[in-house]
Formats: C-alpha cells, sequence, structure tokens
C-alpha cells in the first residue's frame, strides 16, 4: 500500500483558538478514508486545510512527495488533488451540462486567447468536453437533469453535480465536503455507490469529510477521527466502532453517535 | 449564429453605417452626429464596466481610465507629436498596466470594497491631473491637432481629419466602427470558454479555484480589457473636443457608466450600449426642463429603483435570451 | 512639525466625524450612502441661510443643521432604502440607489442655494500663535474642539444609551438582534438619521471656516470612503482613526510634498493600494470571505 497524500503535524489557529492540532495520517492510492468527528471538531478546517483553501499555520501536506501547503488553490488542483463543496455552491446560471463543461478547465490544451480566436485546437477541445462531459453525465446517472438550470436542482442533484464537476478535472485525489448532508436514505446509497464506482471503475482515490456515520461506516476503507481538533483514533470501520475513546467523544457530543 | 442573429446584426451595421448618416444629411439635423458619437464611445467605456460586472466586481472607476487614455493621447500627441492613430492603442495599453498595477492587490475585494476603491481612484485621477506638471493643472490641454492622415505602406487608409469636409461624420464613423469592434470582441470573449470562466468567477471564486482556474489571473486579465476600453474611448473624445481638463471625467461619469450597464442590463452583451443610448439621450430629453434637468433625472432614477429594484432587464428575464 | 501636527488633528477631527456618520449608515444597512458628502454641503447651506441671511446665532443653525438632515436621513431611509432592501436581491441595487439620491440632493442644493461658494462671518476673531511655531485661527481651534467633542457624545451614546446599545447590536449581527427584540426598522431609521445629522453638523462647523459649494459634496464622500476603507467599513473606532490618520496624512503631504506638486492625493491612494493589498479589511476592521 503506498501512501499518496501525507498529512504531516498539519495544525491551524485562529487567533489563541487552535482549530486543528497536528493531525497527521495518510491516505494510501485508491483507498476511501473517511474524517469524522463531532460538531465543531476541527473537520472543516482540516477539509481546507488539505486542500490548501486556508494557509496552515503548522505542518504540511504533501501529494506524492510534494508539498502542497501554501500553493494557491488552483495549483493544487491542477496536481490533482480536487475538493468539492459542503455548501450547495454550483455556478447556479448554469446547465448542469454546462456546468461540468466549464468544469473541465484544467484539461484544455488551447490557451485562452486560442479559445478567444476559436483556433483548431481550442475547437477540438470542446468537443472533447462536451463528450466527457456526456460521459461524467451517464456515469453519476444525471440524464434526467443535464439541461436542467443548476438553481432549479433539488439538494440531492446538487451534491451529484458537485461531484460531476470535481471529476471533469480528472482528479488523482477527490475531497469530498460531507457529500451525504441533506439527503435522504435512497439518495445517500446512490451517492455512496457511486463513491465507490469512482474508485473501482477510475481508480481515484476519496478523501470525504462527513457526518452520516452509517454511510461512513459502509463506505470507507478506514477511518480517522478527530474531536476537539486533534486525532483520536484511526483504523477500519470495524475497529472505529469499537473504540472507545471514540464512543466516547461521540456520546460527549450532541448529535450522539448515530447508528453506532 | 443563427439566421435571426445575423439579420439582427446585418440590421443593425446598416443603420449605424448608412441609415444613420443618410438620415442626418436628409434632415440637417448635424448635430445629432455629436450625441450619437459621444453614445458610441461612452459605449465603449460602458462594456468595459460591463465586463468588470461580468467576474462579479462592480466597477465605479472607468471614468478615472478615460481620463487617463485621454491625457496620454493628448500628451504624445501635443508634447511628443505622434499620431494620433499610435495614441490610440497605446492609451488603451496605458490604461491596461494602470490597472493591472492597481487591480492585483485590490481584485481581491469584493462588493463594496472594489466599488468603493474603484469609486476613489476616479477623484484621485482627477486629483493628479490637478497636479502633475505632464497635464498642465486646471489649464488642461488645449488646441490639440485633429486626428492626421493614417496611411500604411503609402496606402491611405483614413485621410486627415483637419482637411476634411466633414469630419462629424468622420468622428462617428470612427466612433461607430470602434463600438462595433469592441462589443464584437466583447460578444467573443462572452461567448468562448473565457466567458464562461468569467461567469464562474462572478458566481463563486472559490469553486472556480478548486477546478484549476487562475482566480487572480483571470480577475486581472478581464479587469485591464475593461480599462483599456475605457482609455479608447476617452482618447477619441479628447480628440473631438480637441482639449481635455482635470474634469473632463468625474465620479459623475464614473457613477454614469455604471448606470448605462445597470439600465441595459447586466445579462446581455448589448446591454450596455442599450443602457448608454437610452440614458444620454434621456438626459438629453431632460434639457427641456432646464435647471430642473438633474432634479427629474434623480426623481426617475430613485422611482426606477423603487420600482424595479433589480434592473429594468429584469423584467424580462424570463426569456433568457443570451445575445 | 507642530504646524502639521496641528493641522492634522484640526482635519482629522472634521473628517472622523463625517466617517462615523457613513460607517454607522453602513453597519447598520450595509448600504453606502453615496450621498453623504451631499448631506454634509446641504448642512453647510442650513446654516449659512440660517446665520447670513436670518441673523440667528451660529449655534441655532448648527442645530438647525443637525435636525433637518436628521429628519432627510430618517425620510431616505424609511421611504428609499427600506422598501428597496426588501425587495432587492443584488447589492449593487442599493449603491444605485445611494447615487440616485446623491444626484437628487445635488439638485435640491443647487435649487435651493445656488452655485456660489458661500460662508459666514468669521465666529471668533483671533489668532493663537505659540512663537510663530504653531500658528491657529481660534474658529478652528472652535471648530475642532466641538468636533472632538461631538465625536465623544457619539460614543458616549453609542456606548450608554439604550438606542445605543441596540444600534451597535443591530450593526453586529441583524438576525440575533431582531431576535433579541431589537426594532429594527425603527434604529435603522434611527441609525441612518443619525448619520445623516453627523453630516449636517460637520457642514454647519465648516461653512464657519471655509464655506462650502455644491461641488463639494462628491470628494467629500470619496474622502469619507478612505477613511472608513482605512480604519475598517462599519467599525466606529475605524471610523475615527480612518478620519485622523487621512487628515494627518494630508496635512503632512502639503507640507512636505508641495515641492512636488500637489500630489498628495496620489501618495496617499498608492499607500491605500498597498496597505489594503496587506490588509484588506482595513485597520480595525474584522476579517472576512
Amino acid at each position: 500500500m503506498t501512501a499518496i497524500l501525507h498529512v504531516n503535524g498539519i495544525t491551524k489557529r485562529y487567533g489563541g483558538l487552535t482549530a486543528v492540532n497536528k493531525v497527521s495520517f495518510e491516505v494510501a492510492k485508491g483507498e476511501i478514508l473517511s474524517v469524522i468527528g463531532p460538531n465543531g471538531a476541527g473537520k472543516s478546517t482540516l477539509f481546507k486545510l488539505i486542500s490548501s483553501f486556508v494557509p496552515a499555520t503548522e505542518g504540511e501536506v504533501l501529494f506524492g512527495g510534494e508539498r502542497i501547503s501554501d500553493r494557491a488553490p488552483h495549483k493544487v488542483a491542477r496536481l490533482g488533488v480536487v475538493r468539492t463543496f459542503q455548501e450547495t455552491t454550483i455556478f447556479r446560471s448554469m446547465t448542469v451540462r454546462d456546468n461540468i463543461i466549464v468544469a473541465h478547465h484544467l484539461r484544455s490544451k488551447a490557451s485562452l486567447l486560442g479559445f478567444f480566436a476559436g483556433s483548431r485546437q481550442a475547437r477540438a477541445d470542446e468537443e472533447a468536453f462536451g463528450a466527457s462531459a456526456d460521459d461524467i453525465i451517464a456515469f453519476l446517472c444525471l440524464d434526467a437533469i443535464r439541461d436542467e438550470l443548476a438553481s432549479n436542482l433539488p439538494q440531492g442533484h446538487l451534491r451529484a453535480l458537485g461531484m460531476a464537476i470535481g471529476l471533469a478535472t480528472q482528479p488523482t485525489v477527490l475531497l469530498l465536503d460531507e457529500p451525504f448532508a441533506g439527503m435522504n436514505h435512497d439518495e445517500t446509497m446512490k451517492m455512496v455507490a457511486n463513491v465507490r464506482r469512482l474508485r473501482d471503475e477510475r481508480g481515484v482515490t476519496v478523501l470525504l469529510v462527513e457526518h452520516d456515520m452509517p454511510a461512513v461506516m459502509k463506505i470507507s476503507d478506514r477511518i480517522v477521527v478527530i474531536n476537539f481538533g486533534e486525532k483520536i483514533a484511526e483504523g477500519t470501520p470495524a475497529e472505529i466502532q469499537s473504540n472507545p475513546r471514540v464512543i466516547e467523544a461521540y456520546l460527549g457530543s450532541e448529535d450522539a453517535a448515530i447508528g453506532m | 449564429m443563427t439566421t435571426k442573429n445575423l439579420l439582427g446584426l446585418g440590421t443593425f451595421l446598416i443603420t449605424v453605417f448608412v441609415l444613420v448618416p443618410v438620415g442626418i444629411s436628409v434632415s440637417g439635423r448635424w448635430d445629432f452626429y455629436y450625441t450619437l458619437t459621444s453614445v458610441a464611445l461612452l459605449s465603449i467605456g460602458a462594456a468595459g464596466v460591463w465586463l468588470t460586472f461580468y467576474i462579479g466586481r462592480i466597477n465605479i472607476g472607468q471614468g478615472a481610465y478615460a481620463l487617463i487614455g485621454g491625457y496620454v493621447s493628448a500628451v504624445l500627441v501635443v508634447k511628443a507629436d505622434v499620431s494620433f492613430w499610435l495614441t490610440l492603442p497605446l492609451a488603451g495599453l496605458f490604461c491596461t498596466t494602470v490597472s493591472v498595477l492597481i487591480g492585483l492587490p485590490i481584485l481581491r475585494l469584493r462588493g463594496v470594497y472594489f466599488a468603493m476603491v474603484t469609486l476613489v481612484l476616479t477623484e484621485v485621477t482627477r486629483l493628479s491631473a490637478l497636479a502633475l506638471p505632464v497635464t498642465n493643472g486646471a489649464k488642461g490641454i488645449t488646441s490639440i491637432p485633429l486626428p492626421g492622415e493614417l496611411s500604411i505602406l503609402g496606402l491611405t487608409i483614413i485621410p486627415d481629419f483637419a482637411t476634411m469636409q466633414n469630419p462629424k461624420l468622420a468622428f462617428y464613423l470612427l466612433a461607430a466602427f470602434l463600438m462595433v469592434v469592441s462589443y464584437a470582441v466583447l460578444w467573443r470573449i462572452v461567448n468562448s470558454r473565457l466567458g464562461h470562466l468569467c461567469r464562474s468567477l462572478q458566481q463563486n471564486e472559490e469553486l472556480a479555484a478548486s477546478i484549476g482556474v487562475n482566480v487572480a489571473y483571470l480577475r486581472v486579465l478581464a479587469y485591464g480589457i475593461s480599462s483599456f476600453y475605457g482609455g479608447i474611448a476617452g482618447a477619441v473624445f479628447v480628440a473631438i473636443s480637441q482639449s481635455i481638463y482635470p474634469s473632463s471625467f468625474v465620479v459623475t461619469d464614473s457613477v454614469n457608466f455604471m448606470l448605462y450597464c445597470f439600465l441595459g442590463g447586466l445579462g446581455y452583451v448589448s446591454g450596455p450600449m442599450l443602457g448608454t443610448l437610452l440614458l444620454y439621450f434621456g438626459w438629453n430629453l431632460l434639457s427641456v426642463a432646464k435647471e430642473y434637468q438633474l432634479l427629474v433625472y434623480a426623481s426617475v432614477m430613485i422611482a426606477l429603483m423603487l420600482a424595479v429594484p433589480n434592473g429594468v432587464l429584469s423584467l424580462f428575464d424570463r426569456k433568457g435570451d443570451r445575445k | 512639525m507642530e504646524q502639521i501636527l496641528a493641522n492634522g488633528l484640526y482635519l482629522g477631527a472634521q473628517y472622523a466625524l463625517i466617517a462615523l456618520g457613513l460607517t454607522l449608515i453602513f453597519s447598520l444597512m450595509n448600504v453606502l450612502n453615496f450621498a453623504h458628502g451631499q448631506m454634509y454641503v446641504f448642512g453647510g447651506f442650513v446654516t449659512y441661510t440660517v446665520v447670513a441671511q436670518f441673523g440667528l446665532p451660529f449655534v441655532v443653525g448648527l442645530l438647525l443643521s443637525g435636525a433637518i438632515l436628521a429628519v432627510i436621513g430618517a425620510l431616505i431611509e424609511k421611504f428609499l432604502f427600506r422598501p428597496v432592501i426588501r425587495k432587492s436581491k443584488r447589492e449593487e441595487s442599493t449603491m444605485l440607489l445611494a447615487a440616485g439620491v446623491a444626484f437628487f440632493l445635488d439638485a435640491v442644493i443647487l435649487l435651493a442655494f445656488g452655485e456660489k461658494q458661500r460662508g459666514i462671518p468669521k465666529i471668533v476673531d483671533g489668532v493663537m500663535n505659540l512663537n510663530f511655531r504653531l500658528i491657529m485661527p481660534y474658529d478652528r481651534i472652535m471648530v475642532a474642539v466641538l468636533a472632538v467633542a461631538a465625536i465623544i457624545g457619539f460614543i458616549l451614546y453609542m456606548q450608554y444609551s439604550k438606542p445605543g446599545r441596540a444600534m451597535r447590536a443591530l450593526a453586529q449581527d441583524r438576525v440575533a438582534a431582531q431576535l433579541m427584540g431589537v426594532d429594527v426598522d425603527r434604529y435603522s431609521m434611527l441609525g441612518f438619521a443619525f448619520g445623516a445629522m453627523l453630516a449636517g453638523v460637520v457642514g454647519g462647523l465648516l461653512v464657519a471656516i471655509t464655506g462650502v459649494n455644491l461641488g463639494m459634496g462628491g470628494p467629500t464622500s470619496i474622502k469619507a470612503f478612505m477613511m472608513i476603507m482605512i480604519g475598517g467599513a462599519g467599525v466606529i473606532s475605524g471610523a475615527i482613526a480612518g478620519g485622523f490618520i487621512l487628515g494627518m496624512m494630508e496635512s503632512v503631504g502639503l507640507s512636505v510634498l508641495a515641492a512636488y506638486g500637489n500630489i498628495t492625493y496620489l501618495v496617499i491612494f498608492a499607500s491605500l493600494l498597498i496597505f489594503l493589498a496587506i490588509r484588506p479589511q482595513g485597520l480595525m476592521g474584522k476579517p472576512w470571505g
């Protein structure tokens, strides 16, 4: 098992408050790893640290041995570490298909000037992106909504679209921020299946931050648990479920361990 | 482009380049040339403002670039004896350079904050024009010669304006030509990948960054193009009036550029052109109100905001037909 | 040196008072009041009319400036900004409305008071002269003292009075304030009136020194924007700091940079750009996304 992503003692302080404290773990190539923790445990901050959307106070994140902390988010994305968003942040006034096409930006070979002038490469790119978008739409079973405006979509579809956008960049590692939030049981199960297929069929390594315990237990190869900004456990779903520190952390919090 | 669009474009071009000149020479209302030339030039500036709106920034600083562009052209023509035709692109490029320097730190700001900086820029530009030796202070630069001959390899493309029988018509054609080119470029930007990316910035910069868009670069690029438009418009204005003063473009002009965009609608490339036409003519029509002109104008503006707070073209939003 | 500092403090006190009104309105309603400079000019003309035309004492003029502007502010909030904010989806709308109000006030000033520069006779004669190292006319000192007194009064009011506390709660978090039982509409209106009143009072003070004219409105608004950008928009301490900093920079600039032509504002703007690049939220502002 080769690690593709190393998180080394990453720390984030806001003024006097330590949101994430010396968290370290590794993500192996082709695995699905979940980060869980009670509300306010620092999951979201950790997620933003890994995707380099906020700068780390200390520590670093390595991708394939290369340091990606302190790099601009778009450069991290270019390297192949791509995040989705927890909030339903999609290009709202575009259709589902246009959203996905725009998301192919990383793969464009033609320059912006080329696109402006309509060069041959640009036209080839556009065609390829369109085909690829259709492919992704089929892969995630979004055919029914492909020409729908994103602003008209219900929660569940927005998440799927968020994933489709991430997928369009052909990521090596896809970071999913609470992909199951706001979904009902059926939608969650569909999403779980999609994430698994993503890994199985496309070889994408998945790191996700999530609240929904049953889904996490079902989907993950390994789980990292954080509480009060610190890592308190790491292991397979079975190990995590029987870990006394984890149970304690969840019982001590308000949203006590759903399904544990 | 569909047949319908082509027809529309054809009608528009014929109107601008044939029907208007013919109509004016028939009716003898030569003063309309000045009005329409102004509309064409202002709408170039407004197109720039529109592009900054397109990346989600409220730009109330276009007056500054018009003033800078005007001064660049005037100074080069008068002091360095450069041909006007060369100063035109130089004015634009100079404005782009300035906007890049300003944009790099400032485009990180959003909403009201960015708007404030751009507004301040307009006033600071005016004050600088008053103070700097090269701009000749409040006295401004006057008696600027009309544009000379433009020739390439000995072939005269545009004759010397000073020898023309009808420079008004020539200026009108020049402004209209520049306007058509500017809007064609804008249309192409918006309908190419660049436009999609700009739109993605407008809606969500973080998401755009997460799919690998170099957000900072794109913002500066759009702002640079926008300022180029402002500079060009200013330079031609100066050539027409043959003079420029620090008060040639002030805060009110910057606000007006923004208004043109709003009135015309932010969702349509042709919006700023329409907005400029309506507002400029509206303002001129209001001159019958004499000293109450500004009062009526402001009242109408306030009433419009009360009636349709999301912009006039929001009334047509349902059609959603993006040109 | 002393002279520059004194000039800076004198300018800063007035500026801070203008910025306070602007920042108050901004913090309460997220409205950038383009018409702030026009309100200030309007206040100046009211005092001018009361003192020079009707021959009433300066204090009466000042009080009337404040009162009339407060009423204007309240009306503008109630009948213009409130409905637009309620219906509009974009923040540009309030900006356009504010621009419309600025034009409108300009038009009203033009019709009511004309285009001429107006001033009133000196209220206090004499000049303070400390060995020629520091020369300051008494009327300027008086204006500065009054401005500082108004600033202190403002702070005390915001800190200790019930409406003041309600407005601060509103500025901090509109929704939370509403839940706490603060009457949002009422205090928004009060805040707008209060901000406009401050602008009017400064106008009244200034008419006694430099006079006012129609064209001063826009540039004054812009100076006020600079101040709140320096200090941090929507923060009271920031407005005061911004006002004094700008006053000081202007004073220093006018004496130090005079040799290079009047490029003070170019330099200030360049510094502002650099400053905002490092600290986009201003000196005292909270970081924002």
